[in-house]
């Protein structure tokens, strides 16, 4: 039962994949993409792993959401009415893909896969937590300001208005100068 | 057959009611307003809800294609009446119910407007509603079937031969191809016109991979406040959209939901436009000589702000508050006295020009200083407030308290008094004025907010049909 | 503990959340009624469930150059996601699945409402759906974060995801009393997720009501059923993560649950006509400058007291 969920699943992500590059329209294209990783969060799931598995449903969900904002924003294709084509770069991106394929079935047959002592825990959460906070736990910390470093400095270098414009040369106006009001103070 | 025959019975009982007001039926919207009110008979905001089309107010030519298109758009089972008179309405509304109540209504819109409902007793004969309309239904509904065929993809040719006179003019100004889903869009009842010029074009071009889709030019793109440069989108607003000035029609420039341009079109003539608006018709009496208590010209002052309160505060989404606003104006109207009605009234003013939330949703769009309305010659509470939507609704508000008390006062009522909108200068009804400043107020603000600033500066569509006939006389 | 019911509560879990949403819409034509002036009357009550025929009759709409296929698959997305959300919540002492992640499971369904909106928005081609459905995305990056912690805030102080776990956890002392911060964000994050009230802002008065604005017959129909379900499925979770559960004196677990359940609705149906539109370029301020540090405190509440333990 459980394997043929799983192959139903991959071949779905698969499908979705496909479609991705089949698709004429920037928001179709962004949703076969999503699901494509739903199918692989479903996966993830199924491999016994529910937290991951639900947690990449839920992120891809809202990153593919806004991710449609963007795309449909900035690409050259109006509204999805103009047909669009997401293949560029057919020959080099052919070679890398099979050779990532290539690399990828090489590495299943080549890795010492361990084998397994003792069954899985009944709820894998508390130890994926450790397993990401016990002995990561640093790493997980710096990773997680370096994002948000990234974030916050994305934001400021894409801005063209800096504190100078909103609140004067002198940094001396106590409400700031913006074309809308935001909810807060001002 | 009785499978189909109870939601049609469902429909009739409950229709969504399309009103529209054409200029002049301000008397005729009020007494629709509150009998779809009383009846639990909702208001339907977009063709797409609504079962029945109630036109109401006099036959004005100028809007009739903007109607006609709004009732193309109308989901079958659909009926639709016009009301000329306050007088018409109940019985306009029955036959509506009547129509929906027939099992040949599911029929998809083909000859069923043999005889309009509820035609007012001036209304010429068949003036609005002959043999060619059932025709150009009859088109719409076969234009359905073809594009059934065309999986979707092809023109709606319902509107397609059928407005294109009036398509040509706006050929130019739609350089977005995503504009032309909004020609379909809620809030353009009016822009199916516009639309049925380029279906015509859509049809010649293949819609393969090369040439642009519809035979619409690219998107173009402008600069805008936020530095995105983003596609701009060209949106119809009005003729008729809810809680709009009904009748009048701007064409907009967005980018995302950004107002960059608006301009208003003429308002359409004709209909009312000969008699005196209904909110400035104590005072077009009194400067006609005729003896008007200025309790009279309080009371219809009342009215009028609870009325633009009302709309205000519906398109702010206070549903509960805007229907309040609305009893209170209808108690006025009833003629209810000052005893009766102050609780109320101090009440509600109280609640809502107290409110945090309405203040932090609205304070400082639409700024309007005193002299930038003066220059502009605007006159009336819009000009006392001298600020943003908040002063203009506390000044409404405080208006509306003042006036209440006033309800009995039997002396003369001077014409030069502002009326709801301020007083009539040299002949021009105020409204002329708050449309004037509108574009400039606008530009730069989100579609959202612009909705509110129009609906705090509230333009009386009767007084903007009303204005070319002032001037001629 | 929470256990995992007969394959039947598969069919009687969504006719019990439909149920709800037929009392709260039932509820709120009584609110409107009587703001209106009309008499407020059993009759009055079901009225609005004429719509239902009244829909499943209109004609569908087709609109030039509509993305059917994705319009379709929002439209649905909403009230299935709703149905969904709901097989984690316990009625008395049984859910549907009573899944080890429960909570992130629910979360996860609520985000599906954003694809489905942001989708029923962009189907029809038309300017102010579209609006409608960017809106539902500017809403939610405002709602969401303080949503994530006020239910993480649960979670913590229960040190589990399953949501039966969340309920037992607070014997004595609900989680609404020692954290009513938490408690008020998630129940505005309930309006928000079902588009209603104050957070109707996709289907806003003011854009011709959006989302909703070009759907007609069964698209409607699923749309508006969507919004209520949410509400009620939001309401129902509510009782778990901060009110107890099923727990209480006298009665058996499910009456509790109903009981608390319909509390929580009815406050949430009171409050849908006393509030104005929240716009987002207001609410995504606030919600980021103010809401998101109290919640992040208020999660760190929890978190010291179960250190502490």
């Amino acid at each position: 039962m459980e394997s043929v969920l799983l192959a139903v699943l991959g071949v779905l992500a698969l499908a979705g994949g496909v479609l991705v590059f089949r698709c004429d329209s920037m928001a179709r294209a962004t949703f076969a993409l999503l699901l494509s990783l739903c199918c692989v969060g479903g996966v993830v799931a199924l491999l016994g792993l529910p937290y991951l598995g639900v947690v990449t449903v839920l992120m891809m969900i809202m990153e593919m959401v806004v991710m449609a904002v963007f795309m449909v924003a900035y690409m050259m294709n109006p509204a999805g009415l103009m047909p669009m084509s997401m293949l560029h770069n057919r020959r080099g991106s052919l070679a890398v893909g099979a050779g990532v394929f290539a690399a990828l079935v090489i590495a299943v047959f080549l890795v010492p896969w361990p084998a397994r002592r003792g069954g899985p825990p009944p709820d894998t959460t508390v130890q994926v937590g450790r397993a990401l906070m016990g002995g990561q736990m640093l790493t997980m910390i710096v990773l997680g300001f370096v994002l948000l470093a990234t974030m916050v400095g994305a934001t400021v270098l894409a801005t063209r208005r800096g504190r100078y414009d909103r609140f004067g040369d002198a940094l001396d106006r106590r409400t700031p100068r913006d074309p809308v009001g935001g909810g807060v103070g001002r | 057959m009785d499978l189909t025959a109870l939601p049609l019975r469902a429909a009739a009982a409950r229709p969504h009611v399309l009103l529209v007001t054409t200029p002049g039926g301000t008397a005729t919207r009020l007494a629709a307003e509150r009998q779809l009110r009383l009846q639990d008979l909702p208001q339907a905001r977009t063709p797409a809800d609504a079962d029945v089309l109630l036109v109401a107010g006099p036959e004005c030519r100028g809007l009739r294609p903007a109607i006609d298109r709004l009732w193309q758009s109308l989901p079958a089972p659909r009926a639709r009446a016009r009301a000329a008179t306050p007088g018409a309405l109940p019985d306009a509304l029955e036959r509506c119910r009547a129509e929906l109540a027939e099992p040949r209504g599911l029929r998809h819109a083909e000859h069923r407007h043999e005889n309009p409902a509820g035609v007012g007793p001036d209304e010429g004969p068949d003036a609005e509603f002959g043999n060619g309309r059932d025709e150009r239904d009859g088109d719409g509904g076969g234009a359905h079937d073809g594009h059934e065929r065309h999986d979707g993809h092809g023109p709606d040719g319902g509107n397609g031969g059928h407005e294109g006179h009036e398509a040509g003019e706006y050929h130019g100004s739609h350089d977005s191809p995503g504009s032309h889903g909004s020609h379909e869009s809620p809030g353009s009842h009016g822009s199916h016109g516009r639309h049925g010029g380029h279906e015509s074009h859509g049809s010649h071009s293949d819609h393969g991979d090369s040439g642009p889709p519809w035979g619409l030019p690219m998107a173009g793109q402008g600069e805008d406040r936020d530095g995105l440069t983003l596609d701009q989108l060209h949106v119809p607003l009005g003729p008729f959209l809810a809680d709009w000035p009904d009748g009048l029609a701007a064409r907009l420039t967005l980018q995302g939901d950004v107002v960059q341009r608006l301009e208003f079109e003429r308002p359409p003539v004709g209909g009312g436009g000969s008699c005196p608006p209904f909110w400035g018709e104590p005072w077009a009496r009194a400067a006609a000589g005729e003896r008007v208590a200025a309790g009279e010209g309080a009371r219809r002052r009342a009215a009028a702000h609870a009325d633009s309160l009302g709309r205000l505060l519906a398109v702010a989404g206070w549903a509960g508050a805007a229907t309040t606003a609305r009893r209170l104006r209808d108690d006025l109207l009833d003629g209810a006295s000052s005893a009766e009605l102050r609780p109320g009234v101090r009440r509600f003013a109280r609640r809502v020009g107290r409110s945090r939330t309405l203040y932090w949703l609205t304070r400082g769009t639409g700024v309007l200083t005193a002299e930038a309305a003066r220059d502009a010659g605007v006159t009336g509470p819009a000009a006392r407030a001298d600020g943003d939507v908040p002063a203009r609704y506390r000044t409404w508000l405080a208006a509306l308290v003042r006036d209440v008390d006033r309800l009995a006062d039997r002396t003369p009522l001077d014409p030069a008094e502002d009326g709801p909108r301020g007083g009539a200068a040299d002949g021009r009804w105020p409204s002329a004025a708050l449309v004037r400043v509108l574009p400039g107020l606008l530009e730069g603000a989100e579609l959202a907010a612009a909705r509110l600033v129009v609906a705090s500066l509230d333009p009386d569509p009767d007084e903007l049909a009303a204005v070319p006939r002032e001037v001629d006389a | 503990m929470t256990e995992t019911a007969a394959w039947w509560s598969l069919l009687a879990a969504p006719a019990l959340l439909l149920a709800g949403a037929v009392l709260a819409v039932a509820g709120d034509a009584l609110l409107a009624a009587r703001a209106a002036g009309r008499p407020a009357t059993v009759r009055t009550a079901l009225r609005p469930l004429l719509e239902v025929p009244r829909l499943l009759a209109a004609q569908p709409r087709r609109l030039p150059a509509a993305d059917r296929l994705l319009w379709r698959l929002g439209v649905v997305t909403v009230p299935v996601a709703a149905v969904l959300s709901a097989l984690v919540i316990p009625f008395g002492g049984t859910a549907v699945a009573d899944l080890p992640v429960g909570v992130v499971w629910f979360n996860a369904m609520e985000v599906l409402t954003w694809a489905g909106l942001w989708l029923a928005g962009w189907g029809p081609n038309a300017a102010f759906s579209l609006i409608g459905g960017y809106r539902f995305v500017a809403q939610g990056l405002a709602y969401e974060l303080p949503l994530m912690f006020a239910l993480l805030s649960a979670a913590t102080a229960a040190e589990s995801l399953r949501v039966g776990d969340i309920a037992q956890a607070q014997h004595g002392l609900w989680f609404a009393v020692w954290m009513p911060l938490a408690f008020a964000v998630y129940l505005a994050g309930v309006l928000a997720f079902s588009f209603l009230g104050p957070f109707r802002y996709p289907a806003g008065e003011d854009v011709a009501a959006g989302v909703l604005g070009e759907t007609s017959g069964v698209d409607r129909l699923l749309l508006e059923a969507g919004r209520w379900l949410w509400l009620t499925s939001g309401a129902a979770m509510a009782v778990p993560l901060f009110l107890g559960g099923g727990a209480g004196p006298g009665l058996p677990g499910w009456a509790w649950s109903t009981l608390k359940t319909l509390a929580v609705l009815a406050v949430l149906v009171w409050v849908l006509r006393r509030m104005p539109v929240v716009r987002a370029d207001r609410y995504v301020e606030f919600a980021w400058v103010v809401l998101v540090p109290l919640t992040l405190v208020q999660v760190l509440v929890p978190a010291l007291v179960v250190l502490g333990r």
